[in-house]
Parts: structure tokens; C-alpha cells; sequence
């Protein structure tokens, strides 16, 4: 078992040089796509539910304090169509999970990479950004 | 014998592998369709027709968005494939969709509050054209009088019928208005009035609205694709009429799956 210390980085303002995440049926502003957190913890649940399925993943902060994060990810119907299922990640697992944060919440972001505690791939987010242009276009 | 040994028999008997029997129907091979010599289905065949004749629509759809567009990083997992047009659904029109200032007005409103304002976002139904280019599949169930459409977000459906009524005055409005069909060769057209006044088209918010006209115009080209052209009269919304066409891609070998939103949302309560 990999004996690192559970470990929270904030990147916030960073330039994001991979994909944002996008899978929302809506607007994403509730998110900050061009910020970027990664955490270093374990799994308490998977949530199997519409709209969206959710990671809870318990993280050690700087201070040492473990943190409760909640990850949004694709609907179920998505992910089962990406190859997951509601056991792909169990209680006590190891994650390592790349995501944007929500502009008003501390420990609520969007997925876009999970990695097993190996490094192999799980899950990642796709390439669109889902915000509306910065002003509407349209011909007179 | 027993159920589990009927049901392992039964697997290998359909060459099915332990992960398929876990996907439950997931990978549940579609009957009747054509194939090629390996098996694979053969999305450039005929489009299927009906015993009258009429070019068959049934089967599941997706905005057809070409997975390997979206998958550029090395050890990539597949990602979700979503349709531009679901942002912004006169993307391909040079100049954009002619709003109206009424609608620019809304727009610039709904903009101001993120998601917040957008019916999808709080689980209201897949109106139609906007559910054309949602990241769910359709389902289309076909008869000589009557389509059927089923959406997965909230197990929706829509009724457009082909035995010749003419559209309601006065409608009381909803979500999806009242269609009906006729034929013109083998291009199924869709004419629909009685849509709600609030509808959203896309998440950037472009209005449709109860004084529009909507014709969607559905084409076959072959077994893989259908061409849904929807064009829209909304005097309210729109300075002119406009059209776009949005191409679907079949959906074989697998099922639908539900996507009941109410049951577990949690971003309305992000925009704060």
C-alpha cells in the first residue's frame, strides 16, 4: 500500500492546461473551470443517483484536519456507458482526484480526473467548456 | 437444475462474458438490424422502411458527436460526448441566431445568473427541439399514424401524430406544444405550435416562445443517421425565421437507460 500521507493541493487561478470538465445538461458557472484542486484521500461513498453521481472523498488538509470533499460527476446513465457501475469505487478506496472547484463552496468541485491509488485511470472529464459566449450574438 | 446454473448456461449459450451478464442489458445485441460480415452493425446501409413503404425511424439516438474528437490525452479515458448545439444551438449559423432585443433582454438576464434560471437546470422536462441535442438518448417508437418519442431525462416522451389533424387554435400552452406530422417523400415534416412561453433552447438561454412555429424536418440518410433540420417562426424571439440542422447518429446493441433528475440534484443551491 502506498504509505504517502494524504495530501489537499489548491491550484485556484492557475491556467489549466487540461481539459475543463463538462458534462452538465446546464450552465457550469457554479464552478470555476479555470481553477484547479487535486486531493489525495479516500472514498466514504459513491452516490448512485441522477442527475449527477457523486465521489465522497475524505481528504487531510495542511493542518491535518481531514476534509469531507463532494465531487459532482456524469449521471449514471453516463458513467455506466463509460464503463462504470456503482462498485467501480468502494468505501476505503484510494483516489487521486483532479477537479474545479464551486465558486461559493470550500470542499464541492466538479471531476475531471480520478486515478486509482496505482495511477491508472478511471474516469476524465471532456474537452467543452459548457458556458454561454460572454455576450449573445445575433444578426438584426 | 438450478436458476444460477440455468443462468450461467444461458450466458455461455449467447457468448456472453461475465462483464456483459454485469452490465445487465447494457451490450444487449440488437436484433434485425444489418450487419457486416464481422458483426459490427452496418451504419451505411439502406435506411430501414416500414411495411408501407415509409422510411423507418424506430430505434435509439444520439447527437452524433465522433468520440475520438473528445479523447487527445494520453491513457484517456472515453469521454462524454455532447453536442455543441446543446450550448448554443444556432452555433453553425453565420451571425447567430437573429434575436430579437426582447430577447437579448432575457438573455443578457439569464446570463446574469449562471444556470440558475435555466428550466433544465432544476429538473423541469427535455422540451423539444432543445432535447434534440441533450446528452440523453431518444428513443423513437414508430407506427403508420403516430411517432413516439422517449426521451431518458426523467423518462420523458413526446407524441407526434401522422393521421392528418391539423394543429390546435388557441392552445393551452406546454412543454413540447402538439405536433403533427405529414409525409413529403421520405422526409417526415413536424409541425408544431403551443409551446410554453418560457422554453429554453439551449444553456445560453436563446427564447422560444408560445407565439412560435416550429418545423422539424427528419431524414434518414441511411441505417447510422438521421438529419433532423428544425426551423423556427417565432416572431417574438426572432427577427426571422431560421433554420439548423442537427445530425443523430443510431444507437444499436445497447438500451436506454433512465435519468430521473429530481431524484438527487444539488447545483441549484452552487448558485449562490
Amino acid at each position: 500500500m502506498n504509505s504517502r500521507p494524504l495530501t489537499l493541493l489548491m491550484l485556484v487561478g492557475a491556467s489549466v492546461a487540461s481539459a475543463p470538465p463538462a458534462r452538465a445538461h446546464h450552465s457550469q458557472s457554479e464552478f470555476d473551470l479555470r481553477a484547479k484542486i487535486e486531493v489525495d484521500g479516500t472514498v466514504t461513498k459513491l452516490e448512485w443517483k441522477s442527475p449527477h453521481g457523486r465521489l465522497y472523498v475524505d481528504v487531510k488538509n495542511e493542518k491535518g484536519e481531514v476534509e469531507s470533499w463532494n465531487f459532482e460527476l456524469p449521471s449514471p446513465n453516463t458513467l455506466m456507458r463509460r464503463g462504470w457501475t456503482r462498485d467501480t469505487l468502494k468505501t476505503g478506496d484510494r483516489v487521486k482526484v483532479a477537479g474545479a472547484p464551486a465558486r461559493n463552496f470550500p470542499t464541492i468541485a466538479i471531476a475531471t480526473s480520478i486515478k486509482d491509488a496505482n495511477d491508472k485511470p478511471l474516469f476524465t472529464g471532456t474537452t467543452q467548456i459548457y458556458e454561454p459566449e460572454a455576450e449573445p450574438k445575433g444578426a438584426e | 437444475m438450478t436458476r444460477a446454473l440455468r443462468s450461467a448456461l444461458l450466458a455461455v449459450a449467447l457468448g456472453a462474458s461475465p462483464a456483459v451478464v454485469l452490465a445487465q442489458w447494457l451490450d444487449y445485441r440488437t436484433p434485425g438490424i444489418p450487419r457486416t460480415e464481422s458483426g459490427a452493425p452496418d451504419l451505411k446501409a439502406p435506411a430501414p422502411r416500414t411495411r408501407d413503404g415509409k422510411p423507418d425511424f424506430s430505434g435509439m439516438w444520439f447527437a452524433n458527436v465522433p468520440a475520438k474528437d473528445y479523447c487527445k490525452e494520453k491513457d484517456c479515458i472515453q469521454e462524454e460526448r455532447m453536442a455543441r448545439e446543446q450550448i448554443n444551438l444556432g452555433i453553425k449559423l453565420e451571425g447567430g441566431l437573429p434575436y430579437t432585443d426582447w430577447s437579448k433582454e432575457q438573455m443578457t438576464k439569464r446570463r446574469a445568473h449562471g444556470g440558475r434560471d435555466d428550466p433544465h437546470t432544476y429538473c423541469m422536462p427535455p422540451n423539444f427541439p432543445r432535447a434534440w441535442t441533450l446528452p440523453q438518448y431518444i428513443k423513437v417508437i414508430q407506427t403508420p399514424t403516430e411517432m413516439v418519442l422517449l426521451h431518458e431525462f426523467n423518462a420523458a416522451y413526446r407524441e407526434i401524430f401522422i393521421d392528418g389533424r391539423a394543429l390546435p387554435e388557441n392552445p393551452n400552452p406546454t412543454w413540447n406544444g402538439y405536433s403533427s406530422a405529414h409525409w413529403e417523400g421520405d422526409t417526415l415534416v413536424i409541425e408544431t405550435n403551443g409551446i410554453r412561453d418560457d422554453m429554453w433552447l439551449d444553456i445560453q438561454g436563446s427564447p422560444v416562445t408560445e407565439s412560435a412555429r416550429v418545423t422539424e424536418r427528419l431524414k434518414r440518410v441511411n441505417f447510422g443517421i438521421m438529419q433532423v433540420e428544425i426551423a423556427v417562426n417565432d416572431p417574438k424571439a426572432y427577427t426571422r425565421p431560421w433554420s439548423v440542422t442537427v445530425e443523430m447518429a443510431t444507437q444499436v446493441d445497447t438500451t436506454m437507460l433512465e435519468e430521473i433528475c429530481l431524484d438527487d440534484e444539488q447545483d441549484v443551491k452552487l448558485y449562490k
